[in-house]
This record gives C-alpha cells, sequence and structure tokens, in this order.
C-alpha cells in the first residue's frame, strides 16, 4: 500500500514537472515569437542607419585619428558611442512607448492575458536589441581596426562594458518616457532632453570625487579625458567602470519598475514585485553614484574607488620594452612603437653628442606618468621614477602624448622631444640642475647648440618633461661671461670637446669647474 | 453563466455613464441595443475588463475581474473589438492577428493554426500578407474581429463590430456570430437593429446609462405594434420601448 502511495506521489511529481517543463518552454517560445515581431516593427530599426552614421561621422573619425593606442581608442570609443547612441535609443523607445496611445491600440492590448510588464519588458528588449546590433558593429569596426594598428596590449572591455550598458538603460528611460507621457511631441523632446543632460552635466565635475563622474559618457578624471599615459604601464582600474555599469543596471531597473508601477491604476493588482524592483533600481544607481563621489585620481591617472578597488590593478605591467639600435638605445613601452622612429630621430643629435661620455645614460627609457590630482579640475604629471641597480645610469622619460594636450603630428612630436627631452638628457650627463654652476650651464648650452637647438637656452633643472617647456630661457637673459664661454666652447672641434669632457665632466658635474677653465 | 453583473454603476468624473445595471448572460448571441450615450460602450468596456466599475458586483466567466489572477484567466478567455479599432500600419494581417494571440497566451502549438482560421473566418485568408495600412476600413473591421476571435474565446465583446461592413459582409459577419454564439456569450453592441433580428437570440436595450428592456427580438418587435416610429417592426418596438422608458 506504501510503495503504491509512493509510486503515485512520484508520478504526480513528474507530471507536475514535466508540465511546469512545458509551460516554461511555451512561455519562452510565445517570448521569442512576440520578440521577433517587435523586432520587425521595431522604430529603432529604422533609426539604426542614423546613429551608425552619425557614430561613423563623429566618433569612429575622430578615434581613428588618434595614435592607435587601446587606452586613446578605447575612451574615445566609449564617450562617443554613449552620445551617439543614446538619443537615437532614447527617441525610438519613445516612440514606441507613445505606440499605444497613438494607435489607439490601449482597450485592445491592455485586456490582454499577458502582464503589461511582460509586454513592455519584450518591446524594450527589441529596442535594445537593435541598438545594441548597431553599436556592436561600430564596437567591431573600432576596435577590430585598433587592433589591427596597436602596436602592443588589448582591447580595453571595461568602456565597451559601460558604452553597452547604457544602450538598455537609455532605451528604459525612453520606453519609461513614452509610456508614461504617451505625446507626439514626448519622443523628440526625451531625445534632445537626453542629450543635453547627457552633455550638460559633465560640466558639473569638478575633481576627481565628482558624482556626476558616474555618467557613462565620463572615462576617467573628466579633464584629462582620453589619456595615453594611462593603462599602458598599469592596468586599466574598472572602478569608476563598475560603478557606471552598476548606475546603468540600477537606471534600468527603476525605469522599467516604474512603468510597471503605472499601470493598471485602476485596478487593484500586486504591485508589490514593481515597488521593490524600482526600490532595487534606485538604490542600485545611488550606490554607484555614491561610489563615484568616493572616486579619487591614481597614481597612475585612472579614478580609483576604495569599495571597488583591487590593488592587483596597481601592479605595474609586464612588458619587453621596444628599444632602437643606437649608441644609447632609446625604449620605448611597446605601445608607443609607432613613436620610437620619430623619438630616436629627435634625440640622434643629442646621442651623437653624449654617446661614450662617462656619465652619458646607458639608456634612455620612457617612464609610467605619474598624476596627481589639483585643485578643481587640474591634474599635475610627473615622471615615475625610474628603478634602476645602483651603478647603472638609467635615464627616464616621458613622451609629449602621455601628457596632457591634443595629439600631436609627427612632426610636432619631434619639436616637443627635441625641445624638452633633448634638454633633459644633457642636463642629465653635464649634472645641471636648479642650481648648476656657471659652467655647467655653459657646457650645456653649447652642447645644446652643437645638437642642433637655438642658442640660448637654459636648463630647467626639472626632471619633469613636460615641464620643461617655457623654461627656456632666451640668450639675452644669459650672463655675457657665460654666453661667451658657451660659443667657445661650442666653436671646438667635436673631438676637442669629447676629449675634454671624458677628462673633466665629473669635475664639472661636482661643481668645480669655472668658467675660465672652460677651454 | 459567462456574465453576470449586479446593479454595476460606471462613474467618469461628475458623468454616470452606467447606472446600476443588473444583467446575466449565457451561451449565445446577446443584442446590445441603445442610442449614442446610452452607455453600451462602457458596459462593454467593463466587461472587457478595461474599465473596472465603480460600484457593483461584476463575474464574468465564473471569476470576478477585480482580482488579479481571475482577471488573467478571464482575459485569456476574452475576444474584445472596441468601437474605435486601434491597429499598427506596419503590420501585416497575419502579423497583427499574430500578435494578439501571442498576448493572449495562446498556446504555440496552436498558434498557426489558431491565426490562420481567424483569419479565414473573417475571410481575409488571400490577404493575411498585406499590411494593415492598406486595407480598407471594412478589411480593418475583419481584421478587428479576427484578433477578437483568435483565441476561441468563452466571451466575446464586439462593439459596433459591423460599421464599415458592407452588405454581403454583414451578412457572412451575422452568419459567423450565430456560430460562435453556439458555443459563447457573444455580447454585441450595434445601432442597427436588423443585426439584432438577424444574430441575436437575446437583446438588451440601453438607455441613459441603465437597462431598459431585455427579451428576445421577437418579443421586441411585439412591443412595436401600432407604433408609428420606425421602418422595419423590429425599429418600431425599439422605439416604443425608448418612449415608454423615456415617458
Amino acid at each position: 500500500m506504501t510503495t503504491t502511495a509512493a509510486t503515485a506521489a512520484t508520478a504526480a511529481t513528474a507530471v507536475t514537472a514535466a508540465g511546469r517543463a512545458r509551460v516554461a518552454c511555451d512561455s519562452g517560445r510565445v517570448t521569442a515569437r512576440l520578440l521577433w515581431l517587435e523586432l520587425r516593427h521595431n522604430a529603432m530599426l529604422w533609426i539604426l542607419p542614423a546613429a551608425v552614421l552619425l557614430f561613423w561621422f563623429t566618433t569612429y573619425r575622430t578615434a581613428m585619428a588618434l595614435p592607435p593606442l587601446w587606452n586613446v581608442r578605447a575612451a574615445t570609443f566609449q564617450s562617443g558611442a554613449v552620445v551617439d547612441f543614446i538619443t537615437p535609443v532614447v527617441g525610438a523607445a519613445a516612440v514606441i512607448g507613445t505606440r499605444q496611445a497613438r494607435r489607439r491600440t490601449t482597450d485592445l492590448v491592455s485586456i490582454t492575458s499577458l502582464p503589461r510588464s511582460a509586454r513592455l519588458l519584450v518591446t524594450w528588449a527589441a529596442t535594445s536589441c537593435w541598438a545594441l546590433a548597431g553599436y556592436l558593429i561600430c564596437l567591431a569596426a573600432t576596435y577590430g581596426e585598433t587592433a589591427r594598428e596597436a602596436s602592443w596590449g588589448g582591447p580595453l572591455w571595461w568602456p565597451a562594458v559601460v558604452a553597452a550598458t547604457s544602450v538598455p538603460a537609455f532605451a528604459a528611460l525612453g520606453l519609461a518616457a513614452g509610456t508614461l507621457v504617451p505625446s507626439r511631441f514626448t519622443a523628440p523632446v526625451a531625445a534632445v532632453v537626453a542629450f543635453f543632460v547627457l552633455a550638460l552635466s559633465t560640466e558639473l565635475i569638478v575633481g576627481s570625487q565628482s558624482y556626476w563622474q558616474v555618467l557613462p559618457l565620463v572615462t576617467g578624471p573628466w579633464d584629462t579625458g582620453k589619456d595615453p599615459g594611462v593603462a599602458t604601464f598599469y592596468p586599466y582600474v574598472p572602478d569608476l567602470s563598475i560603478a557606471q555599469v552598476l548606475f546603468g543596471g540600477g537606471l534600468t531597473v527603476a525605469a522599467l519598475a516604474a512603468i510597471g508601477l503605472s499601470g493598471g491604476r485602476s485596478w487593484r493588482r500586486p504591485r508589490a514585485v514593481a515597488a521593490a524592483a524600482a526600490t532595487c533600481g534606485v538604490l542600485m544607481a545611488g550606490t554607484a553614484v555614491a561610489l563615484a563621489g568616493t572616486g579619487r585620481l591614481d597614481a597612475h591617472g585612472m579614478i580609483e574607488i576604495p569599495a571597488l578597488h583591487d590593488a592587483a590593478s596597481d601592479r605595474p605591467l609586464r612588458f619587453t620594452p621596444v628599444c632602437s639600435g643606437t649608441a644609447i638605445p632609446v625604449c620605448l613601452n611597446p605601445a608607443y612603437a609607432g613613436y620610437l622612429p620619430a623619438t630616436v630621430a629627435a634625440l640622434a643629435p643629442v646621442v651623437r653628442e653624449i654617446a661614450g661620455l662617462p656619465f652619458a645614460p646607458t639608456k634612455i627609457s620612457q617612464v609610467a606618468a605619474v598624476y596627481a590630482q589639483g585643485p578643481g579640475n587640474s591634474v599635475e604629471i610627473s615622471q615615475e621614477a625610474l628603478p634602476s641597480p645602483s651603478g647603472s645610469r638609467l635615464l627616464g622619460m616621458l613622451l609629449p602624448d602621455q601628457l596632457l594636450g591634443p595629439p600631436l603630428s609627427v612632426a610636432q612630436f619631434e619639436a616637443n622631444v627635441r625641445a624638452n627631452t633633448g634638454p633633459s638628457v644633457l642636463a642629465y650627463v653635464v649634472g645641471a640642475g636648479p642650481h648648476a654652476s656657471a659652467a655647467q650651464v655653459a657646457v650645456w648650452t653649447a652642447l645644446m647648440n652643437a645638437a642642433g637647438r637655438p642658442p640660448g637656452a637654459q636648463p630647467s633643472g626639472s626632471e619633469q618633461v613636460g615641464n620643461a617647456q617655457g623654461t627656456e630661457q632666451p640668450a639675452a637673459a644669459l650672463d655675457p661671461a657665460v654666453l661667451a664661454a658657451t660659443r667657445r666652447f661650442a666653436a671646438l672641434p667635436v673631438s676637442a670637446r669629447r676629449a675634454w669632457l671624458v677628462r673633466n665632466l665629473a669635475a664639472l658635474r661636482a661643481g668645480h669647474i669655472t668658467l675660465g677653465q672652460l677651454p | 453563466m459567462n456574465v453576470e453583473i449586479t446593479r454595476v454603476t460606471r462613474r467618469f468624473g461628475r458623468t454616470m455613464a452606467v447606472r446600476g445595471i443588473t444583467l446575466t448572460a449565457g451561451p449565445g448571441v446577446l443584442g446590445l441595443l441603445g442610442p449614442n450615450g446610452a452607455g453600451k460602450t462602457t458596459l462593454l468596456r467593463m466587461m472587457a475588463t478595461v474599465v473596472p466599475p465603480s460600484s457593483g458586483r461584476m463575474r464574468l466567466l465564473d471569476r470576478d475581474p477585480g482580482l488579479y489572477r481571475p482577471r488573467q484567466e478571464i482575459r485569456r478567455r476574452l475576444g474584445y473589438l472596441p468601437q474605435s479599432l486601434g491597429y499598427y500600419p506596419g503590420f501585416t494581417i497575419g502579423e497583427f492577428v499574430e500578435y494578439f494571440a501571442l498576448l493572449k497566451e495562446v498556446p504555440p502549438a496552436r498558434m498557426r493554426t489558431a491565426v490562420s482560421a481567424a483569419i479565414e473566418r473573417v475571410e481575409l485568408g488571400d490577404q493575411a500578407k498585406a499590411r494593415l495600412r492598406t486595407l480598407s476600413g471594412g478589411m480593418l473591421r475583419r481584421v478587428g474581429i479576427a484578433q477578437a476571435i483568435v483565441n476561441e474565446p468563452d466571451l466575446l465583446l464586439l462593439d459596433e463590430p459591423t460599421a464599415g461592413l458592407d452588405p454581403e459582409q454583414r451578412v457572412a459577419f451575422r452568419a459567423l456570430l450565430r456560430d460562435l454564439g453556439q458555443h459563447a456569450t457573444v455580447v454585441v453592441s450595434t445601432h442597427l437593429v436588423e443585426d439584432v433580428g438577424a444574430a441575436c437570440a437575446r437583446v438588451a436595450l440601453m438607455d441613459r446609462g441603465t437597462i431598459v428592456y431585455t427579451g428576445t427580438p421577437a418579443e421586441l418587435t411585439a412591443r412595436g405594434v401600432g407604433h408609428s416610429s420606425g421602418d422595419a417592426p423590429l425599429e418600431r418596438g425599439y422605439s416604443a420601448v425608448l418612449a415608454a422608458a423615456r415617458s
């Protein structure tokens, strides 16, 4: 008897399980078919070419004009894609949100048994699918071309994830706007408002602890923007990206729940789920905003959020530098390999002058930039100290592109290296610093002149190459005695100058040589 | 009874659209007659669960539409054609009917058959791939009927279903109504008394938010004997009952 009952119970359980599986399967098929219909008739499908075209025109061309560095291209992509896709997505979603009211199908669809929330979720999913499809095409084009051009490193996925998360989030906001305010003006107004809110709210970002940097178009410290100096020597720090993804997720949940809460106002219905989801969404978004507010600029140029930070991100990346075969090798991070010929060309005259001298550097290596938050949105950049074993003479340098400023052409880049790094290298050899002796200044200036620099520059004594510009002084400012000694020393034949330096460089560096002792 | 309505009222602000109506209906076709503003559409919208009653008790298909789950069950077995049919111009007839079949949770296994059958029943089978924007008013009305019957409803509510149909289509539609009424409760709101006479087993006449008459079309016709207003016997009955209700 007991066995029979147990068998019956087992059979009943099996039937129940089979029934549930069938219902789930049916539900999946219904959803898939509904999604297909929504995909076929979704406004985003028609707006998509415009969005992709906009992306190509404003973002892709900009990104491709920048150096093929993953950090620069990924940041450009994130900001650009967000701006390019948000407006069409919000507009399209709002159009679909107002569809029932515009087409007078509200009564027809509101009495169907499929829950309103499920129906709108499918609509939102269809809109997001098309937008994401277009987005992925843009991502593939940008990252594909970057992969082809980049000399080192791999795709930075966090910026892509942030932008991708913002697409469904803004689709949900647009759908909510269209559903809650079903007017013919809702879609254009929502699209324009989304664009301006997104673009103008970045004006409110001050410093690295701004809550506003949670917005998805922010890729790092707002004023450094697309900085080629980050994520090459150290890993990409995803803290801000994580907060932005959380924010996007929260917005999505809150917006979709708001649609659910607004439905069936006059019927008594369980709205607890929608209310709970809305609360969750708001909490998620709020948490993300709060986290963004605790951010700070880390030494490697990215926003670090203590609650999200992984200490592993602070460990330097391992890489094999690319080096020139010159007398004094010039070595760059492999990500910047494309810069090597221009850098070597710019430093060649200086290297020619100092190669073989006792205190000449054995290698000139590119180092990481070190960032510090200044007042407001200002950021100070210096160069990281080069870890070097005692006795070795490694000289660190920053490339101009690691500093803030517009991207440089090759000619501008070479001129910048010549103007800033060259003097620093010579100052390193001569030992010229802020308190350099008159003889050191004269020798340094003479070597600069010999290396093809216009006469009259003076060593800044700063190792901060980025600050070297503007510290040079015109020849008129030099003491006449120093100027005379400079001219005298520069007029020496190369072999005589080198021979003197080989003999006297140690004394010169120690400050024991006077102007009168210069040949 | 598929429809049990007891002292149901519906207010829109200060306007009382339906005033304490009591009505029951089982399988068969019930014609809802009445002048403009009588409250027919509001009554149908309440029965279609579009709007809840302001007061009174309503049970549809033996369920309380005021509760969420029973309402969902009612909606699964409900067909509704509103007076003003909205539609999506870019959809084809097939897609539009399938869309509503999906929203009404017609089982996927029966989906294709149900959609085809509904379209065939309104005689649009050869145009299933035509976009709705290309259809005439009468054809759109038939599409509306197709979406209403695609789930083989037990309660079918049709608001002015024959508006825009040509005479031949109206004859065919009446036959369809009679066929549907064999198993389901069909409530048809109309101005056209000849539709009621031809297709309805019962008729309810509404005026100023209340039901002033219920009976068979034959009984309504009998009420018109000796009444001069109206061209047809049923119209004379209709006019006589209205006049009596207003006197």
